[in-house]
């Protein structure tokens, strides 16, 4: 490489400033490895959300940012999240837009590939479906539903896990976090109802149970979390005054997500921050 | 089997509850506090006396077991023809079931028919051919580990889940829908699915079995809801767990590094005791071979 670097004047200009150019996209695309590269700037953590558009993925960071945080915040259609895109022009180089649909692995593999190097403090697993209720009433289920609810809630954040886990690793704060539901509690089943989704949730739990002592060791800590009825697209249908509001329930959750640690590793919070019983 | 106001009685039944699953979802979010505070949340439903009576298997009532070729699903058929009850013994492969042919040949009160759990019009069909037939106790035995070396974190092979996940899963509940009306038509109404203390989360001390582990816990959220909703059918749903057995399910050298891992026929008859312990009011526990309740 060094042999091949150019000698003459006008060329040399050149090299400078093709070097330089590249310099600064490489600075504008991996903001965190500049920052963390000058010594003088505080530390910014960062977290990662998926399902960043809409609803508690929304205000989860909104009230990141707010905070000072860095937010990749991830949707799987950037150009239709009008919210998320006004929230990003607020907060130039705090909030960085990508594309992600969790059901794509290869697509997660591709973003994390990208992020590579790039410490992530938080991964916060927000993204979830119900699969709609008229498909898990007994004695007509819609088995296709199952599919696509345990792939986008139970598969899909283990899948990010495994592919951020080296961010993770890097990072300060080492959390993984998953919105899971009390629905998910199976010895909280008082009426039947959601068949799919509620196994999904216990499924999830059941996986990041076995994520929280995997690492353990590597001083990550796992956790979930409930926002509790809350008023988003998700409940549409239900009367607003059964409901919190997103602004709550996300506060509710991030008090519970900064009281993660490797001693509470494992554990499944509601929202007022008593436990959840399986 | 069927009635001739059974499609109106279906979409009326589907609408009521529909709209029950709504009511529902609203009443647990005004109780959702309550609930989890209080951890389990029993019904305080009223039962009758019958209801608290167990009935034991006995001779004459009618069996279906799932994947009853070998392991524990063909020692359950061996010890239940062994109490002079009928049993429809499912499995994969007949022509390859030389262990079950012979002992249907011994046992004129066994009927073999091929079933794959996870094809789910081989399911409707063989419940078409049973229509109108009581069935006392279905049995969903059949079930896959999915391979401990593809639930590794790090490199977890994902389409394995789906695999699991259909037998374990899908198939136990599939099986529910499709001879619910011939449990209900039966004398004991029992509707047991073969589940593992691998599937209770609060007991998890070490990670493993990613896979595995989640489908167990999966399908017990899955029966814990069917008992609420057979209840009012009359209709038990429980969840049994052998233990360690030395079936292939525990292959070399998996088997020889559990020192207290049991024989099939003794876990087999574990928990034959303990199907026969489900009564309507403790519908949807989860029953350890040795009588204890696990927790969820
Ligand atoms: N709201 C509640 O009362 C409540 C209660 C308990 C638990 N939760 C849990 O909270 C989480 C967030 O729910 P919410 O209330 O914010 O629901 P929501 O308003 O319906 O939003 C769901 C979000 O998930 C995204 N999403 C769905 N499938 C996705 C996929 N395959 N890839 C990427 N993103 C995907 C959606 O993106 P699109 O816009 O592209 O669809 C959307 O951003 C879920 O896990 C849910 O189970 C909610
Ligand atoms: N052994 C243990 O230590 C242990 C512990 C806890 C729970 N369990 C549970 O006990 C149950 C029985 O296990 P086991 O020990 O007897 O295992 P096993 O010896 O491996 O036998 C498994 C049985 O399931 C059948 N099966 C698999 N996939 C099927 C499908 N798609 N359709 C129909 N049948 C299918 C197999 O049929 P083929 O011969 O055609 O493959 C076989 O008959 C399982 O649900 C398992 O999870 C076992």
């Amino acid at each position: 490489m060094i042999s091949k670097l150019p000698r003459k004047g006008i060329d040399r200009i050149r090299w400078l400033l093709v070097v330089s150019v590249s310099g600064l996209l490489l600075a504008m695309l991996l903001p965190a490895v500049a920052q963390e590269a000058s010594e003088d700037l505080p530390y910014i953590p960062t977290v990662l959300i998926t399902g960043a558009n809409r609803g508690l993925g929304l205000e989860f960071t909104r009230q990141y940012v707010d905070r000072g945080w860095r937010v990749i915040a991830t949707a799987r259609r950037p150009d239709a999240a009008d919210d998320l895109n006004a929230l990003a022009e607020k907060h130039p180089g705090l909030v960085i837009i990508e594309q992600l649909d969790v059901q794509d692995f290869d697509v997660i593999d591709a973003l994390s590939e990208k992020y590579a190097d790039t410490p992530i403090d938080i991964l916060l697993n927000n993204a979830g479906i119900n699969g709609g209720a008229r498909n898990q009433m007994f004695r007509k289920l819609q088995y296709e539903a199952f599919d696509e609810v345990l792939l986008t809630n139970t598969i899909a954040p283990l899948k990010m896990s495994e592919a951020f886990y080296e961010n993770v690793l890097a990072s300060q704060q080492k959390k993984i976090v998953t919105v899971s539901s009390s629905e998910g509690s199976i010895g909280g089943a008082t009426q039947p109802r959601l068949y799919f989704y509620r196994s999904s949730k216990a499924a999830v739990n059941m996986l990041m149970v076995n994520l929280a002592l995997q690492l353990k060791r590597k001083g990550i800590s796992v956790g979930m979390v409930n926002p509790g009825p809350t008023d988003t697209d998700f409940m549409a249908g239900l009367p607003k005054s059964m409901l919190r509001s997103p602004t709550d329930a996300v506060a509710d959750m991030i008090r519970n997500i900064d009281g993660l640690n490797l001693e509470t590793s494992g554990t499944f919070w509601q929202y007022d921050g008593t436990i959840i019983p399986w | 089997m069927t009635k001739p106001h059974d499609d109106n009685e279906q979409s009326h039944v589907d609408r009521r509850e529909f709209m029950a699953a709504a009511a529902g979802m609203a009443a647990a979010v005004l109780a959702a506090h309550e609930t989890n505070a209080a951890g389990h949340a029993s019904t305080p439903a009223n039962f009758a006396p019958e209801d608290r009576v167990a009935r034991p298997v006995s001779a004459g009532s009618r069996i279906l077991i799932t994947g009853a070729n070998r392991g524990l699903g063909f020692e359950f058929a061996r010890q239940y023809a062994e109490l002079d009850t009928r049993i429809i013994a499912t499995c994969r492969t007949p022509d390859k079931a030389t262990a079950l042919q012979e002992l249907a040949a011994d046992n004129p009160g066994i009927v073999i028919e091929k079933l794959d759990v996870t094809d789910l019009e081989n399911i409707d069909e063989l419940a078409t051919k049973y229509a109108g037939e009581p069935i006392d106790v279905l049995l969903n035995n059949a079930g896959i580990g999915g391979g401990a070396e593809n639930q590794i974190f790090g490199k977890l092979n994902y389409p394995v889940f789906f695999e699991v996940m259909s037998v374990n899963v899908v198939g136990p509940i599939k099986m529910c829908e499709a001879f619910r009306k011939n449990v209900e038509a039966s004398n004991l109404k029992k509707m047991i699915t073969v589940s593992s203390s691998q599937g209770s989360i609060a007991e998890v001390m070490m990670p493993m079995l990613y896979w595995y582990r989640s489908s167990k816990a999966a399908v017990n959220m899955q029966m814990v809801n069917l008992a609420l909703q057979m209840r009012r059918r009359k209709v038990i749903v429980g969840l049994v767990t052998p233990g360690a057995t030395a079936t292939d399910f525990i292959p070399e050298p998996f088997r020889s590094r559990i020192p207290s891992i049991r024989q099939p026929e003794v876990a087999a008859a574990d928990m034959m005791r303990n199907i026969d312990r489900f009564t309507l009011e403790n519908s949807g526990s989860y029953f350890n071979y040795d009588d204890t309740v696990l927790p969820w």
